[in-house]
């Protein structure tokens, strides 16, 4: 009788077998942790009050120097958008880190992606410059860069220093909830939405307050107190998006 | 002596010299488009697709006379109408050929084109066109060698290699099914990279990518025929068979027929109720800058039109009519893909809560937008003129022009002894 035994042959074998499939289990994760919008652990969030909004614009110069953008992109506008009483009602527009984000799902080269933290993140060096995301994006909040961003940037240093790369001609830019700003917090153990440090732009430049930043999947979290505490809504929630900004309309008597 | 008969004026070297100016004109404005970016465009980002994307997808709506001529041909068993497949395979090539040039301008990092062979995001149909354009042009490659063969300095020069590329067509029905299989995946496709757009009530709807893909049949179909008889009437260098060119023109105006009709329902359909963006566009179309397009170029001569003249079989036999209708379709196709294009984006979508549309933007292509396109339509004319004078695309008297070169002369040789 032959003796059965477990030789190195089928050792490396069933090793390598099992290395594949591992590595193949990896890659599926990988797919849907990118594809599929995140739920789990700490999700960021930005309150927008209308009643506060003043229409000052440092929200959009404070963005366009931290995050270096050329003085023809905003990725940050404030639109007028009507009156309440006798005051002008402002609408800022960053961009909405949808939990569905119709761009994420169109690009070709998985150049948009989802941050386990819910940020909708571009890939700048993969990114094509198809601009599909562009056409997708019911918010219009991206930007292409049809020409090159030479020299200095007008809103630096009045505004900030730019903390990020500039981007290359011909891809597609956008808002990222300056994720520069929390990721580098967070490893100095600051609370992204308390700590200005550690806390986008735009809310800390806020000078009446009307940004509230923080982790929606928090209780205590500024943002999740403020939407406890009013009533909010979120732009086009009809096509499903999700969108992680939420806006607490403008009201005559808190203007 | 010789130098006074190279200078002397033809028709033909007057062609090529005309193409000639067109690409290298082009060739300037494209190396613009490298030099300072797509900001020499007039694209912006409220209309980041303009007409290279017509071009491009018209391009390939006149390759899809490709796929379908090859599955008559190799799966429905119809051999006759083997030369016309061959024309149109040649002219799929060429497509395709246009399309990928017209999008290594539109995209901002071409250098990057291959990424989405790498990169797979399997959600977006933009992917699915890429990966399905790769692999049937390589399909076409494979089908066309064949074709290559028949180049005259390749034969004496190369024989053995000539006479290789022409055994290429015995993998013929085995392409055919590929040809359809990818076809019939990314044809569709390119409809519904605008269909699956929520955000564009206008584009959102299921039946645009089925208009995309019957239309394209019908234009792919109707310029084999009209490249096949505006070849026949100038050079000796093609030859053809009326009664198949002929049947095929009526097979484009029956598809015409079915093509109204979905038309008919698909626009029909949109205006039941207001909605926002989706009413605002179908008003661009019917009523605004869009309308001639629709009414006029789409509608009435790129389908009424050229229906009837190929439905009857009397229009049809006048050359004159036969070949106009055929333009005609070629130039409604086009006039669909512009107009299915800009309709979407030229309404501004609003996110402002209680204002639906913000309002109507616009478009005119540049300068250098309509000279590169120019140039990429003039490369397609240019080497469809080439294959016609040196690898006889246009030729529909040898029976199985796959055949190796020296079975092909016997074929001619054969009625030579009989008629004496």
């Amino acid at each position: 009788m032959k003796k059965t035994n477990f030789n190195r042959r089928d050792f490396l074998k069933i090793t390598a077998v099992g290395a594949t499939a591992l590595a193949g289990l990896q890659v599926i994760r990988r797919v849907q942790a990118s594809g599929s919008a995140p739920s789990g652990g700490r999700q960021w969030a930005l309150a927008i009050d209308q009643s506060k909004c003043t229409g000052c614009g440092y929200c959009v110069m404070a963005c366009k120097a931290h995050n270096d953008v050329a003085p023809d992109i905003t990725w940050n506008p404030v639109l007028e958008v009507g009156k309440t009483g006798d005051k002008t009602v402002y609408l800022p527009r960053p961009c909405m880190q949808c939990a569905n984000a119709p761009c994420v799902d169109v690009c070709p080269v998985k150049a948009s992606i989802y941050r386990p933290d819910g940020i909708v993140m571009i890939d700048y060096d993969r990114c094509i410059g198809c601009r599909y995301c562009e056409v997708a994006c019911p918010y219009g909040a991206r930007s292409f860069t049809w020409k090159k961003f030479t020299g200095p940037n007008p809103a630096v240093p009045q505004w900030g220093e730019s903390e990020v790369e500039r981007r290359p001609r011909g891809v597609v830019e956008k808002c990222t909830f300056c994720y520069q700003r929390i990721d580098r917090g967070m490893e100095l153990g600051l609370t992204p939405g308390v700590d200005q440090d550690a806390t986008p732009a735009c809310v800390n430049v806020c000078p009446t307050g009307a940004r509230i930043f923080g982790d929606i999947h928090d209780p205590e979290s500024p943002v999740s107190q403020y939407l406890r505490a009013h009533s909010s809504y979120r732009l086009r929630e009809d096509l499903g998006t999700a969108p992680r900004v939420y806006f607490i309309a403008a009201d005559v008597k808190d203007m | 002596m010789k130098t006074r008969k190279m200078l002397r004026f033809s028709p033909w070297l007057a062609w090529v010299f005309f193409l000639g100016i067109l690409i290298i004109a082009g060739a300037i404005a494209a190396f613009f488009v490298y030099w300072k970016g797509l900001s020499v465009t007039n694209l912006t980002d409220l209309v980041p697709w303009g007409l290279w994307i017509t071009i491009d997808l018209t391009s390939i709506a006149i390759s899809a006379g490709a796929f379908s001529l090859c599955a008559i041909v190799y799966l429905l068993g119809l051999k006759r109408f083997q030369p016309v497949a061959r024309t149109a395979t040649f002219i799929g090539l060429l497509g395709y050929t246009m399309a990928i040039l017209t999008l290594l301008l539109d995209i901002g990092r071409p250098d990057r084109f291959w990424h989405s062979l790498v990169f797979w995001n399997v959600h977006s149909l933009l992917w699915e066109v890429t990966m399905c354009v790769t692999l049937y042009l390589g399909v076409l490659l494979l089908e066309t060698l064949p074709i290559f063969a028949n180049f005259e300095w390749l034969r004496s020069r190369w024989p053995k290699l000539a006479a290789r590329m022409s055994q290429a067509h015995h993998l013929a029905p085995f392409l055919a099914v590929a040809g359809l299989a990818l076809s019939m995946l990314h044809q569709s496709s390119l409809g519904a990279l605008y269909g699956v757009l929520k955000a564009r009530p206008l584009w959102y709807r299921p039946d645009i990518s089925l208009l995309f893909i019957i239309s394209a049949v019908a234009c792919g179909m109707a310029i084999t025929v009209l490249a096949s008889m505006v070849s026949a009437r100038l050079t000796g260098r093609a030859n053809v068979d009326d009664s198949l060119l002929d049947r095929i023109s009526q097979i484009v105006g029956w598809i015409l027929v079915f093509y109204l009709y979905f038309r008919f329902w698909d626009s029909l359909a949109m205006t039941y109720t207001y909605e926002p963006g989706r009413t605002e566009g179908l008003r661009l179309l019917t009523r605004g800058a869009l309308s001639f397009n629709f009414w006029i170029v789409d509608i009435l001569l790129g389908i009424i039109f050229p229906m009837v003249i190929l439905v009857n079989k009397q229009t049809r036999s006048m050359p004159f009519w036969r070949m106009l209708a055929l333009l005609l379709v070629v130039s409604g196709v086009a006039a669909f893909r512009w107009d299915t294009n800009l309709s979407g984006l030229l309404i501004v979508m609003s996110y402002v809560p209680g204002t639906p549309t913000m309002g109507y933007t616009t478009y005119r292509p540049s300068l250098i937008e309509i000279l590169s396109g120019a140039a990429i339509v003039s490369f397609g004319l240019l080497a469809f003129s080439l294959g016609v004078r040196y690898l006889r695309v246009v030729d529909h008297q040898v029976l199985d022009h796959a055949e190796t070169g020296t079975q092909a002369q016997t074929l001619k040789e054969i009625p030579t002894p009989s008629a004496d």
